[in-house]
């Protein structure tokens, strides 16, 4: 156990890796790129000192590693640049059931009889390609005209069941040759812990914390997952996107929550939530193995280490088990713009499950953007004035100033700053939203007290501190930057949310927060008219 | 020709084929994990109080805790507890007024988190490094002098109301965040119905309460040989614990008051407990009262405890339920024992309510196959591994981990040998052991069945 540690302060050395990494490479010559970050010129940089060390191999995976050389444990992610973004309308969700379907195993983890199992794969394949074929020919029959989801001209047709039926049929046979639950049991086994996966709008990520010394199961396992999952079980554990769908309808502000981002986007994915019911019958095995081998490929992939590892032993070490991946085609990136805001928008939301509420959202930029740092200050330092503002104005509520959507609350992209305003009398709706308002709008033309603004980084500090102190969040925030624009931008994002000024969020209202650029919203009782 | 393309094709592709060895196979090593030793962490004070320190951690932050051995059941008079558990919370230390602690808090960026359980409390409160001078003081005086005021035993009082009226499953009210809590909650007011851990106070308790009585609440229990402390973070040992020893040099109390042991709770029959509730899914915990665990027998129940359902793994319930049928998102056990009485052990699932009925039948074979064979040696090969090299571990992640798992260890036990031979009794755990354990921990006679859901179904 370490006693006495800590990295703060300490200068770090350049190490400028020479020669392939590892011979079995392809032979160019120095592709390997070993750079060491300094961040240690101004004051603020100190505070948030990363000595994150970077190695790209030829193939494009990026591996990135923090050493702590008295860790006995290390937490290792992978980060794949894809998800909700890439998705098209119709099967939302589907980035995210790939990564359930991820942990359904390989031909080397999960099986009995691979060769006898690969078999019926195969025909479950065909299967589905005729049940596409059959549901094709027979979609004018079968399309939902009805605005409350009430008519079609026909539910399925014969062929429709008997390819359900042998589909079915099939996949009992094929469990009959599977082990359930593959690519967690041996983490476990080896003594595995904080074992999760995600999938958010802008990436997919794997994650363990394991011993140091079992850092290669991580990449034995995780190289296959990559390479050779099975989509075994598929229609079991599409229920399993159902359910956890059916948890978030049973929060009654979920439906209120994406009506509002639907109304604030109108092109962007980040607005769109993990799949509506009528997505999760609609994903194929055909359309997720198209997705998996698009985008998990090397280039498009980050090996993320925080622990007692060193780069230099982990570079033979991923080699070893990326090393045979080809460089593939760039996947398509998220090409889709948001159009110009050019109006206000409003949302009447009637509800007696909900409590009465007003919303006021305005699109902010994404990371990457030099405006979008400041807005962590601004909704910190403004929230405190907003509250005092509905408490002078004799309104009880509470504020809340946040940047999330679905999950997330910092994007590459374009997405929103919530203001929010949960009152506890609906008659007090009309006073809320007038408060918002007017308080927002005074932010323009008022500075905010510099004591105000100081206190607000200081308290962004330390959340970030508290963020930082934790291994698995630490390399959680080094990989999402990395997807969002760059692991190199995260130590200057947090430098420039220092170095904001009263003046520079006064800017940011006048340039962000306009009438044009809203989205309104208000929960009401019921029987509002 | 031809060959001369054949061989460039060759050549370029990569030599390395990918590497599907499997786990087993691997030549993974043997864990050479040591628990750090607690002697090397602790500072013993003169009048008893025992302190961990360390320094760690990469960022300037530093975190204090205070852990008490009282808790919500160790009041002579009801709510004198929750009365003290509001004074830390909100009020502050004696010549503080509540205004200027929020105040200093808020300055210092820092976060307090007070968490009173029914027999122990945890004080925590974590600050930037910078404000160490001013927040170790204060915190000290928090926990020594806390202001108790009439007006923590008129909030407390409140809070209690409230999360009386919260309880209201049979309403059909409870959202999805509440509703496993709400159908848990049920479970322990059966397990508990008559018993000290199933008292709460009533709004006649805190009538009847005085600012005296939880004064005398706090001078019998929060005193130096009950109370242990943890600190860790970007600090100076020796600098410490200097502090420390002179913030606490003068505090002595009463004695170390007696550890209130509880009754064992009354079995009741296997029963049916439904709570109406119209939702998209269904929740259902099935369970039982978990009498004290003794050291002999813990390793034996949690190796047994893990292969049955370690929250969210591979596991029984998991493979039985989601894995195979695709019926939930999760179904894990949780064996949720106490220092001196009995605990719970439950079974915890969710789903749409059309199979719910499946995964209760589901669960309980699996625990009964658990009491009736052996289970298999990849089971106590995965379950040995993630106890040892897994979760063990990571109670002794980083300071803050080890500190505190040491503070809690200490102030329990009394002594740090649990923690000392726990990898190895559970390395030596044979799978009868499991068996036993399953056949003594495991009662289907007593499963208590609480379905928040829209229709009760035939437990038997």
């Amino acid at each position: 156990m370490r006693k006495t540690r800590s990295l703060r302060g300490k200068e770090h050395g350049a190490t400028i890796s020479t020669g392939p990494i590892g011979g079995s490479m392809r032979t160019k010559k120095t592709l390997a790129i070993l750079a060491v970050i300094f961040f240690s010129l101004s004051a603020n940089a100190q505070r948030y000192d990363l000595p994150i060390l970077e190695h790209v191999f030829d193939n494009g995976l990026r591996l990135l590693v923090i050493e702590r050389p008295d860790d006995h444990r290390v937490v290792s992610k992978i980060f794949t640049d894809m998800g909700a973004l890439h998705e098209t309308p119709g099967e939302y969700g589907a980035a995210h059931f790939l990564e359930h379907l991820m942990f359904k195993g390989t031909p080397t983890l999960g099986s009995r009889d691979w060769e006898r199992e690969k078999v019926i794969h195969d025909r479950i394949r065909e299967a589905e390609a005729a049940l596409i074929e059959e549901l094709n020919r027979a979609r004018n029959d079968m399309r939902e005209r009805g605005v409350f989801h009430d008519h079609q001209h026909s539910e399925t047709t014969p062929r429709v069941e008997e390819l359900r039926t042998l589909i079915e049929s099939l996949n009992a046979q094929a469990q009959e040759l599977a082990e359930e639950g593959p690519m967690k049991l041996w983490y476990q086994a080896y003594g595995g812990t904080g074992l999760t996966a995600t999938t958010e709008q802008e990436y997919m990520k794997f994650d363990l914390d394991l011993p140091v010394d079992r850092v290669e199961l991580f990449l034995r396992v995780e190289a296959d997952r990559m390479e050779n999952s099975i989509f075994r079980n598929f229609d079991a554990e599409r229920m399993i996107l159902i359910e956890q769908r059916y948890g978030d309808l049973n929060r009654p502000e979920t439906e209120f929550r994406e009506a509002m981002n639907s109304l604030v986007g109108r092109v962007s994915m980040v607005y769109v939530p993990e799949g509506y019911m009528n997505d999760f019958d609609q994903y194929t095995r055909r359309y997720e193995r198209v997705m998996l081998e698009t985008y998990f490929v090397p280039n498009n992939t980050t090996l993320v280490f925080i622990g007692g590892v060193t780069l230099e032993d982990m570079i033979p070490k991923v080699e070893k088990y990326f090393g045979h991946m080809r460089r593939a085609p760039e996947p398509r990136r998220y090409q889709s713009r948001e159009p110009l805001p050019s109006g206000e928008k409003r949302l009447n939301w009637r509800s007696d499950t909900l409590s009465p509420r007003v919303e006021v959202r305005y699109q902010i930029p994404g990371v990457g953007h030099p405006d979008r740092p400041a807005f962590d200050v601004l909704g910190e330092a403004f929230e405190g004035y907003l509250q005092s503002e509905v408490n002078k104005a004799g309104v009880g509520g509470k504020v809340d100033i946040n940047t999330r959507i679905v999950h997330t609350s910092r994007f590459g992209v374009p997405a929103s700053i919530n203001v929010e305003l949960i009152v506890s009398d609906a008659g007090q709706l009309d006073d809320a939203e007038r408060v918002l308002l007017t308080g927002i709008a005074r932010l323009r033309e008022v500075p905010l007290l510099a004591a105000d603004l100081a206190l607000a980084k200081k308290k962004l500090r330390s959340d970030w501190y508290r963020t930082a102190n934790d291994p698995s969040n630490l390399a959680f925030e080094i990989g999402h930057f990395e997807v969002m624009d760059s692991w190199r931008a995260l130590v200057p994002y947090l430098e420039a949310r220092d170095a904001a000024t009263v003046a520079d969020l006064q800017r940011l209202a006048a340039r962000y927060f306009i009438a044009n650029n809203r989205s309104i919203g208000v929960v009401m009782p019921e029987e509002t008219p | 020709m031809k060959k001369l393309i054949l061989l460039a094709a060759l050549i370029s592709v990569p030599v390395l084929a990918q590497d599907t060895t499997h786990p087993c196979n691997m030549g993974l090593s043997a864990d050479d994990y040591t628990r750090p030793d607690p002697i090397e962490f602790q500072l013993v004070l003169e009048n008893g109080l025992i302190a961990y320190v360390a320094e760690s951690g990469y960022v300037p932050l530093v975190t204090l805790s205070a852990f008490i051995r009282a808790g919500r059941v160790s009041d002579e008079k009801q709510g004198a507890a929750e009365v003290l558990e509001d004074a830390f919370k909100n009020i502050g230390p004696s010549g503080m007024g509540p205004d200027t602690f929020r105040q200093v808090l808020s300055a210092m960026t820092a976060e307090l988190t007070v968490a009173m359980h029914d027999e122990w409390t945890e004080l925590s409160l974590n600050v930037p490094t910078e404000n160490l001078d001013e927040a170790l003081p204060l915190f000290v005086r928090l926990v020594r002098n806390p202001t108790i005021v009439a007006e923590n035993i008129e909030r407390a009082a409140r809070g209690a109301a409230s999360e009386a009226a919260d309880l209201g499953g049979e309403s059909g009210a409870v959202l999805y965040e509440g509703s496993m809590n709400t159908a848990v909650d049920h479970f322990y007011d059966i397990i508990y119905d008559g018993h000290p851990f199933g008292d709460r106070p009533t709004t006649e308790d805190f009538e009847a309460l005085t600012v005296a009585d939880v004064t005398r609440f706090l001078e019998q229990y929060v005193v130096p040989g009950n109370v242990t402390l943890a600190v860790a973070g970007d600090l100076n040992v020796d600098d410490i614990n200097n502090r420390l020893a002179n913030l606490f040099s003068d505090w002595s109390g009463s004695d170390i008051p007696d550890v209130k042991r509880m009754p064992a709770a009354e079995p009741n029959a296997a029963t049916m407990h439904h709570l109406v509730s119209n939702k998209l899914q269904s929740w259902l915990v099935v369970g039982h009262d978990l009498p004290p665990i003794s050291m002999q027998e813990q390793a034996a129940f949690d190796v047994m405890n893990y292969i049955i359902g370690d929250y969210h793994m591979n596991t029984r319930l998991m493979r039985n339920t989601r894995y195979k049928y695709g019926w939930t998102n999760d179904a894990s056990s949780f064996a949720e024992d106490r220092w001196y009485g009995p605990g719970g052990y439950t079974f915890r699932s969710y789903s749409r309510p059309e199979v719910i009925e499946d995964i209760y039948d589901n669960i309980m074979e699996q625990l009964m196959l658990t009491r009736d064979e052996p289970v298999s040696d990849q089971e106590m090969f995965v379950a040995k591994g993630a106890i040892t090299a897994g979760h063990f571990q990571v109670r002794y992640l980083d300071g803050y981990a080890m500190t505190r798992s040491f503070a809690l260890e200490r102030l329990h036990y009394g002594n740090h040998e649990r923690s000392a031979s726990y990898v190895e009794r559970v390395n030596a755990v044979t799978k009868k052991d499991v068996q036993a354990s399953a056949q003594k921990y495991i009662r289907p006679e007593h499963m208590q069945v609480v379905l928040l859901g829209e229709e009760a179904f035939d437990i038997d």
